[in-house]
């Protein structure tokens, strides 16, 4: 085609390079253009020339010849161009002046090499660079280094090098999400979603759309978002359950939801978020509500199954940052009543009564002594004292202190919180007055079961939440892509 | 009317047996005249919530008697001879009396070896390995099971890739009322995980306990109390290590001589600390068991193995091995 390597800003904006001719690059030829993928890059593929489209990780002259790191996603192969019979030492400059991130096409020979490169994904191939085409050029000036974003918290501070905040990340989320860790987070996150379609899809599940826009506020009273609505106002859903539980009186029998909840509690703390992920479960059940803590339990075991066989490197590599212990988890999952628990803290000198709600450090504590005693990350805690659960938590028929309530744990902390519903409209009326709620507002929530219910449980986890404590994160932050919390709306 | 009569088709009460794990729905036809969703009463031949009620509190209170009672004969033991310790005889006595009412005296059976009762759940966790499922703890369990209430469960850890079916179901079916926890006596939790076997009980103030041999020893200890006699409870103790130790890991050579100081023992005894089954008998019977060598057992031991079949106790461990 052409006498020797040339170097183009295709799709019409040819301008000059350091002084050199540019050539309007529109060929016939690149329709048939096979594009290599960076991963594919294995000795096998030893001396071949083949055409590659990547980010210029890095760049570095050194004398007659420069070395480039060459980015697709989370993997990476060095690239050389050097002075010879294929390139000119102008050639070179060109490469070395290649912003960092800039997109590029490159023509090059595959080569086999002696030492490993320690640094790249691809650690036995380089390429020669015969050709280098820019696609898409970067600003020079970059708000955060990728490689400072991926370096593990202690070791930027003994070296003197820097490591990025938290606040310039999330401003500069598009950036920061090209890191390997993030595209390792995100690919698992997409993974538990994938899980858990499939699991409860495969349990004869069906998946549903709730609305998200509500008259009232579905859930007791907890704080809700205001939004105008025409001529009035309405609400953002706190959770699907209203909708759920509707689904089961229209014989559904076992529904699901994946879509966004919506919460205005002014909490920042490091496992808040206004606006995340639920993954819903609501199910009729024959005889006990064990049914449904047996379903949501297999579930979760079935998800983390399936990320240890299929997320394993993503789990490396996030741990190469951020390292944590294995997650671990016993099947068919651990069950402990509330009282075994109280007795569990009570033994570790935690003073608490009985129908007390766990805080927060106790729940941790608890985590820690269950790990302890049954090595498991994950358990459900059943039979929640009657007066800390919602008023619409099926009491236990046997002992009228505790209910038919449970929520689940991962690493000590909450992840679901669930119960059997009460089903019966005049026990449910008797539980709202006993709570106090005026009847008017959730007319409409006991109406829905004046007509035949069946019995039926259910729960809601935070798919942000679960991410982060099954990769061992400290932050939910780092598990959504585009966090909302009370100071942040944006980007 | 002019209208014939008809016998009626069934008797006016029948008594329908109701799962009690459901709460209850009132009776449909007792209020025609309401409105169909308010249409509420007890569901007929339901055992009366009242009665049971009772029944339970009555329990309840038999058992703080029962506690009270071993807590008073304690201090009783104390006061009026108060070097107790000092008095092999005397201790000896008074413990075989007090241990004597099994059935009754469970629960401060319980108490003596696992501490206090929170009013929760006392659960014992196992860790044991798949490689080599642990036969004695297996036979314990099932005396456990005959003895108490016990709660058992089986999980497998994520360590673990697999795990063959039968070591899942080895501690027998699920209990039908293993919803609630909290009626159980004891909890047996078996976690299968590599790679040693451990027992956990109380984090806070006990040890984990490491190995099969002193596992066994924990558990039988809740069965019966170890013999008094100081020099059967070394006897027992011996047969226990030696089974662990050379009969299930040793070299043929020791294997050879433990199978030939067995066969003395059982021709002066019917059982290997004396005249009661023991802990020494279960050890030995399961590591026999384990290193599959009772086919080439001389003629006592032979007899032996054919009387701790006629038990039952271990056939379970015997299905598991095939």
């Amino acid at each position: 085609m052409h006498g020797y390597s040339f170097f183009f800003l295709p799709l019409g904006m040819c301008k000059g390079v350091e002084g050199f001719e540019v050539i309007r690059f529109m060929c016939v030829c690149e329709a048939e253009r096979t594009l290599v993928h960076v991963q594919d890059l294995t000795p096998e593929k030893a001396d071949q020339l083949i055409w590659l489209r990547a980010r210029v990780h890095t760049s570095r002259a050194k004398g007659k010849q420069c070395f480039l790191v060459l980015r697709q996603q989370q993997f990476n192969v060095q690239a050389l161009v050097a002075v010879g019979d294929r390139a000119s030492k102008q050639m070179v400059k060109f490469a070395a002046n290649i912003t960092k991130e800039s997109i590029v096409d490159v023509e090059a020979l595959v080569r086999k090499v002696e030492q490993k490169i320690e640094s790249c994904s691809q650690q036995d191939v380089e390429l020669h660079i015969e050709r280098i085409l820019v696609i898409s050029q970067a600003e020079p000036r970059l708000p955060l280094q990728l490689d400072d974003a991926v370096r593990p918290d202690g070791e930027g501070e003994e070296e003197g090098r820097a490591t990025v905040n938290q606040d310039t990340r999330l401003d500069n989320r598009v950036i920061d999400l090209r890191t390997t860790t993030s595209q390792a987070i995100f690919r698992l996150q997409s993974g538990v979603c994938q899980l858990f379609r499939d699991t409860l899809t495969k349990k004869g599940f069906v998946e549903i759309q709730t609305p998200k826009i509500i008259s009232a506020a579905s859930e007791g009273g907890a704080n809700v978002f205001t939004v105008s609505y025409f001529k009035t106002s309405a609400y953002l859903a706190q959770s699907p359950q209203l909708y759920k539980q509707m689904c089961i009186c229209a014989d559904f029998d076992k529904v699901f939801c994946v879509g966004p909840v919506f919460r205005a509690e002014d909490s920042n703390t490091h496992r808040h978020l206004t606006e995340f992920v639920g993954l819903d479960i609501e199910m009729a059940f024959n005889y006990h509500y064990h049914e449904v803590i047996d379903s949501i339990t297999d579930t979760m075991v079935q998800i983390f199954k399936g990320l240890r066989e299929n997320f394993q490197t993503e789990i490396e590599t996030v741990n190469k940052q951020f390292p944590s212990e294995p997650f671990k988890f016993l099947e068919p999952t651990l069950r402990l009543e509330y009282t075994e628990a109280l007795a569990m803290l009570r033994e570790a000198g935690v003073e608490m009564g009985d129908e007390d709600d766990l805080s927060t450090p106790n729940e941790k504590l608890l985590g820690r002594l269950v790990k302890e005693k049954y090595d498991t990350d994950f358990y459900v805690l059943d039979k929640y004292p009657l007066a800390v659960r919602p008023f619409y938590t099926m009491p236990d028929p046997n002992n009228p202190k505790y209910s038919n309530s449970y929520d689940m744990f991962m690493r000590g902390e909450e992840i679901l919180s669930g119960a059997q519903r009460v089903h019966d409209p005049h026990l449910l009326t008797e539980r709202a007055i006993h709570h106090q709620i005026d009847l008017e507002k959730i007319k409409a929530y006991i109406d829905s079961f004046r007509f035949g219910a069946p019995p039926h449980g259910g729960g809601g986890i935070g798919l942000e939440r679960v991410c982060m404590l099954y990769l061992g994160l400290h932050n939910v932050r780092q598990t959504s892509m585009f966090p909302r919390d009370p100071k942040r709306l944006t980007p | 009317m002019p209208m014939y009569q008809v016998k009626p088709v069934s008797e006016a009460h029948i008594q329908i047996e109701l799962p009690t794990c459901m709460y209850k729905v009132p009776n449909i036809h007792a209020h025609r005249g309401d409105s169909c969703a308010s249409e509420h009463a007890l569901q007929n031949g339901e055992v009366d919530p009242a009665v049971k009620a009772l029944g339970a509190r009555q329990d309840e209170i038999m058992r703080k008697l029962y506690e009270l009672k071993a807590t008073v004969d304690g201090l009783a033991k104390t006061v009026t001879t108060p070097d107790a310790d000092l008095d092999l005889t005397v201790s000896s006595s008074l413990s075989s009396q007090s241990f004597s009412s099994a059935t009754s005296q469970s629960i401060t059976d319980l108490n003596t070896v696992l501490g206090k009762d929170l009013g929760a759940l006392r659960d014992i966790v196992i860790n044991a390995n798949p490689a080599r499922p642990p036969l004695s703890l297996l036979v314990l369990h099932s005396l456990l099971c005959q003895r108490y209430r016990v709660l058992s469960t089986v999980h497998v850890h994520s360590s673990v890739p697999s795990v063959p079916p039968q070591l899942l179901s080895c501690l027998g079916p699920r209990h039908a009322e293993s919803y609630a926890r909290h009626t159980f006596q004891l909890g047996f939790t078996l976690i299968w995980k590599d790679p040693k076997l451990q027992m956990k009980f109380s984090i806070q103030n006990m040890c984990p306990i490491e190995g099969e041999a002193n596992v066994a020893r924990f558990l039988f200890k809740l069965l019966t109390p170890y013999p008094s006699d100081p020099v059967l409870a070394t006897l027992v103790d011996s047969w226990v290590d030696m089974a662990f130790f050379q009969l299930a890991e040793g070299s043929a050579k020791e294997h050879s001589a433990v199978l030939r100081s067995l066969n003395s023992a059982l021709g002066r005894s019917p059982w290997l600390a004396g005249s009661e089954f023991s802990l020494a008998d279960i050890a030995c019977y399961c590591c026999m068991l384990q290193s599959s060598s009772s086919s080439a057992a001389p003629a006592n031991v032979q007899r032996w193995v054919k009387s701790c079949d006629n038990l039952g106790h271990f056939s379970p461990v015997k299905l598991l091995m095939q």
